[in-house]
């Protein structure tokens, strides 16, 4: 299962979908919404965020808050929320505010 | 636009427990025909019988033998298969009847 977890400034996505073996459509779905939010911050402004992946934790840190970064989290997040809706069993949000 | 340097290249994959391969188009094919021969040279079949199957003319029809339209050959009467030259480089099958 995926746990996503927001805490003040901080966003942790760790785990894996399990949704299939191959072509996990789930594991897709949150790699895709988690890129295109991560690269379309640091298309603003590169030091917005701090981006890590450690193979086990992806983790991207707010450094400054704007209005951009501010619309582009709270999108990612209502779109992991959307799925977590519909795939219970395979992606969590956890410690929302 | 500008393209920056520092973006995160997609992996699609990036939360899969198992990575899928690479998808391809290939990996089909149809079911093997089973061609070839049915009866082997000197032995006793009975009229109506299969006596090979090909694609074409590898073989071609002889005595008492008969060819379907997708060139099989068959006995016309029951006898003893015989597998002959035909030619300089073609092969015939015939089935001469036992007394």
């Amino acid at each position: 299962m995926i746990i996503i977890k927001k805490e003040d400034n901080l966003i942790t996505i760790k785990g894996h979908a399990n949704y299939r073996d191959h072509d996990d459509i789930v594991c897709a779905s949150v790699s895709s919404i988690m890129y295109t939010t991560v690269n379309a911050l640091l298309r603003f402004d590169s030091n917005s965020i701090n981006y890590q992946d450690n193979e086990f934790v992806v983790s991207i840190e707010v450094l400054k808050k704007t209005k951009e970064t501010e619309i582009l989290i709270i999108n990612m997040l209502s779109l992991f929320k959307e799925l977590s809706s519909k795939y219970p069993k395979n992606i969590k949000i956890e410690s929302e505010e | 636009m500008q393209e920056l340097f520092n973006l995160i290249s997609l992996d699609i994959q990036r939360f899969a427990h198992v990575k899928a391969q690479g998808s391809t188009h290939n990996g089909r094919d149809s079911e093997g025909r089973r061609l070839g021969a049915k009866a082997a040279d000197g032995q006793v079949i009975n009229a109506g019988s299969i006596i090979y199957r090909q694609r074409g003319t590898k073989i071609y029809p002889g005595k008492n033998v008969g060819m379907g339209k997708d060139h099989t050959l068959f006995a016309l009467v029951t006898g003893v298969v015989k597998y002959e030259r035909c030619g300089r480089d073609k092969k015939k099958v015939s089935v001469y009847e036992t007394k």
